[in-house]
């Protein structure tokens, strides 16, 4: 048989339509669809059984609730926990991404001395040989926690020094705690029960404090209402995001809280606009409209709308003592609405100083990249991400995110004591050590993180007050044992007590202070002590305008 | 149950903290920033827009604008334009879903968009070495040279579907379905739920007087709502996003 021209077109013919009829191009175009979903240079999500841990956010001190979704043993998703006392499902926008920040390419993988790589033997060696020439000084970004007590305990057996850099809420607190004798871990705002909160430049509604805490308040109280039940009134030179979304937006000259606090108080004063006789400001009226660039009717408004809407309390974004001051004078502190104490603890943290120059310095992971260390001594830098520039002394791994098991002690600002404990729930990627247990193989007699969390975690079971918050909200004496309570605490519970039964304390003032802030105001990302930032961050600053990217910090 | 699965978005309670475009981006598994993105190249399925009244000053006054896609309920432009068939109104709940897999990258829809919502993926998504296990197991990867928008988190969805079939139920709990946003908002600002349920919240604040439609006069009938007491901030919804004050697009 001889198969011709026509014999050809008409079977090409027939193919082509049988081909068309059959399902074999629409497979092959709907695999072909998938294949290229999965180039190998695509990147493929964890596998493994996915769960939920509950825990606490350890990135600032702000001790947020937070929901982990592992898959696996990898985090892979965060969010807030509605239940959490204080924060109430709120996270700010970094911790969102925050289980990204262990794969950052800015992870210290290993141990670095002088820019080398180098040994964790070599690094021990090294610090027990500066630890038997001379006095270490141990700096904490985030006192108060079980690995501050293996600090504490290391420094006094040494005869090193202590130090712990607070942060700009807890510095502002700083004044109350100098004129009262109540330290500042003990001082919280009680902003539930106020009716006005005047806010110097604090960045209340951007991160502030605990993330969520003030902003529910304000969200419930005051948001788009024109006569709200909470009057934000904040003072700043530009229109931040605080100031765009409070009741009232106050422009005064940079650096001029100071003269605006001396002003209101002599128009609360010579008006009698208050109870107290508190010392009279030096500052006139006159000068403190001329030095702030508000009118004198304008100041003298302010200070009349802050009489009549209290429970008043100022807010400074620094160690302001003139802030501090004005919060005296309108009867804000141990007053409902004010400054609250949150505990009955009466010793203040006194910081260790050692009676030589330091030989070397420890700094903990907590302490923010900035921190500038003594000169002349040789530093052990702890820290999960490299922030550049560092090439002397040591650079030491320590775990990121949910790397660690730590805890998690009342919050600045906080007008309740709390407890919380955050697990190690990923496993890291590199050897890492917290720069406690770094001290632990130094020295074995000092108490290890995971006993001293026993230990408080005993402590709070026999002083028998409070609730804990966790799958069910139980008030502490429904808990049967410490153990019971440990374990609720692990699972990612909080803790919360009640207010204290004696709350009272006074502030001695005996002249108006003239004293300046101790800081700049904060910004988004002040309290965000590492040095970079998670990947998604670009989002916020690379593309899209809502933000910008926070002076010497990397996504 | 009509299902009409839609947003209210208080603009006096958000303060343009972004958590909305973070969670968002971590529950989709949207890539970081390419070192060359911009805000026009980026990837913001939720964007965020700071807008002003305009003035200068004490007198001055500044919101911020979440917007995703509309979800546009009547001729919605994107369907309309699609040569693939890659975008389609899900009749059950009302979603405008986006297909990647049928998407040949023609950006006709991003065209006809009228609220600039939609996105294209520039360059092979990418994660630094290891970022990947910090990926959402539920969500695929997007391709470069495809579209992608707000889909309302369909992994969520499908995730409360598969929790209800176990339970032997035939509807959701609408608290098993809450997009990203809505649940990552620490003010409240953006709720979630179905429109068409005259019981649910949204569908009162949806017809509150102080609610509106972003170019309502289109005719695009969009599922996103928005709430303001502000008047110079409800004169904003009908400007086109050229005049729209000094935010950048996305």
């Amino acid at each position: 048989m001889k198969f011709t021209r026509r014999d050809l077109l008409i079977s090409t013919a027939g193919a082509a339509a049988g081909l068309v009829l059959s399902p074999v191009p629409w497979k092959l175009l709907s695999d072909a669809s998938i294949w290229t979903q999965n180039f190998p240079w695509i990147p493929q999500p964890a596998h493994g059984p996915v769960g939920t841990k509950y825990s606490t956010c350890t990135l600032c001190e702000g001790g947020c609730g937070i929901r982990v979704r592992m898959a696996g043993k990898c985090p892979v998703g965060v969010v807030g926990v509605s239940a959490h006392p204080l924060t109430k499902g709120a996270l700010c926008p970094l911790a969102f991404a925050a289980h990204q920040l262990n794969w950052h390419p800015r992870r210290l993988r290993e141990v670095r001395h002088d820019g080398r790589a180098a040994s964790w033997s070599e690094a021990l060696a090294a610090f027990r040989k500066a630890s038997s020439e001379g006095p270490i000084g141990i700096v904490d970004g985030r006192p108060g926690r079980a690995a501050s007590s293996v600090f504490e305990a290391f420094t006094q057996k040494q005869q090193g020094s202590y130090q712990a850099v607070l942060s700009a809420e807890s510095q502002a607190l700083a004044p109350y705690a100098d004129w009262s004798g109540v330290p500042v871990a003990s001082l919280g705002y009680d902003m539930e029960n106020a009716r006005t909160v005047v806010s110097f430049g604090a960045p209340l509604l951007d991160g502030w404090g605990i993330p969520g805490r003030f902003t529910h308040l304000w969200a419930d109280r005051a948001a788009g209402a024109s006569d709200p039940q909470l009057r934000l009134i904040q003072i700043e030179p530009a229109l931040s995001r605080t100031a765009a979304r409070a009741w009232q937006w106050v422009p005064i000259r940079g650096g001029s809280e100071t003269q605006l606090a001396a002003g209101l108080a002599r128009v609360l004063l010579e008006e009698r606009l208050v109870k107290s006789a508190g010392p009279m400001p030096h500052l006139t009226l006159d000068d403190a409209a001329a030095q702030t660039g508000l009118s004198a009717g304008g100041i003298r408004d302010l200070a009349r709308t802050m009489a009549e809407n209290r429970p008043v309390v100022a807010i400074a974004a620094d160690g302001n003592p003139a802030i501090a001051a004005l919060n005296d004078l309108l009867g804000a502190v141990a007053a409902p609405g004010g400054i609250v104490r949150i505990k009955e603890d009466t010793t203040p943290h006194v910081p260790d100083a050692a009676s030589s120059p330091l030989r070397a310095m420890l700094l903990d992971s907590t302490v923010p990249w900035e921190f500038a260390a003594q000169a002349d001594a040789e530093v052990f830098r702890f820290a999960a991400w490299d922030g550049g520039g560092n090439t002397a002394g040591w650079l030491l791994p320590a775990p990121g995110f949910l790397e660690e098991l730590t805890d998690v002690p009342t919050p600045p600002t906080s007008a309740r004591e709390t407890y919380s404990v955050a697990m190690n729930l990923a496993a890291p990627a590199t050897e890492v050590q917290s720069a406690a247990q770094f001290l632990l193989n130094v020295d074995a007699t000092l108490p290890a993180v995971d006993k001293v969390i026993h230990a408080r975690c005993e402590g709070i079971f026999r002083a028998r007050q409070g609730t804990v918050y966790g799958e069910q909200t139980l008030a502490l004496s429904k808990i049967d044992s410490a153990q019971h309570l440990e374990e609720q605490l692990r699972k990612g519970a909080v803790w919360m007590g009640d207010p204290p039964r004696d709350g009272r304390f006074r502030c001695e003032l005996k002249e108006w202070p003239t004293g300046v802030g101790v800081s700049p105001a904060a910004s988004w990302a002040t309290a965000w002590a590492l040095p970079v930032l998670p990947a998604l961050a670009t989002k916020l600053y690379q593309e899209s305008t809502l933000r910008e990217l926070p002076v010497g910090r990397q996504a | 149950m009509n299902v009409r699965y839609g947003f209210v978005i208080d603009l006096d309670r958000c303060t343009g903290c972004g958590a909305c475009m973070v969670a968002c981006a971590a529950e989709n598994n949207v890539p970081p920033a390419a070192p060359r993105a911009t805000p026009r190249t980026g990837l913001t399925p939720m964007l965020v827009r700071k807008v002003s009244n305009g003035m200068e000053g004490a007198a001055r006054r500044e919101a911020f604008f979440p917007i995703a896609c509309m979800h546009c309920g009547n001729e919605t432009p994107c369907v309309a334009v699609c040569p693939q068939q890659a975008v389609e109104v899900d009749k059950a709940t009302g979603i405008v879903v986006q297909m990647p897999q049928r998407c040949l990258g023609c950006r006709y829809c991003m065209t006809a968009c009228p609220y600039h919502a939609r996105y294209f993926n520039w360059w092979d998504p990418a994660w630094p070495a290891g970022m990947e296990k910090s990926l959402n197991p539920g969500v695929a990867v997007r391709m470069r040279g495809v579209v992608e928008k707000c889909n309302m988190c369909p992994a969520r969805l499908h995730s409360a579907k598969e929790k209800a079939a176990a339970a032997g139920k035939k509807e959701i709990d609408p608290a098993d379905y809450i997009p990203a946003c809505a649940k990552a908002c620490p003010t409240g600002a953006i709720t979630f739920g179905n429109l068409a349920d005259k019981n649910d919240s949204v569908f009162t604040a949806a017809h509150s007087s102080s609610a509106f439609r972003l170019l309502a006069r289109l005719g695009t009938e969009p599922k996103v709502y928005y709430k303001s007491q502000e008047p110079w901030v409800r004169a904003l919804a009908e400007r086109d996003s050229d005049h729209a004050t000094e935010a950048q697009h996305g």
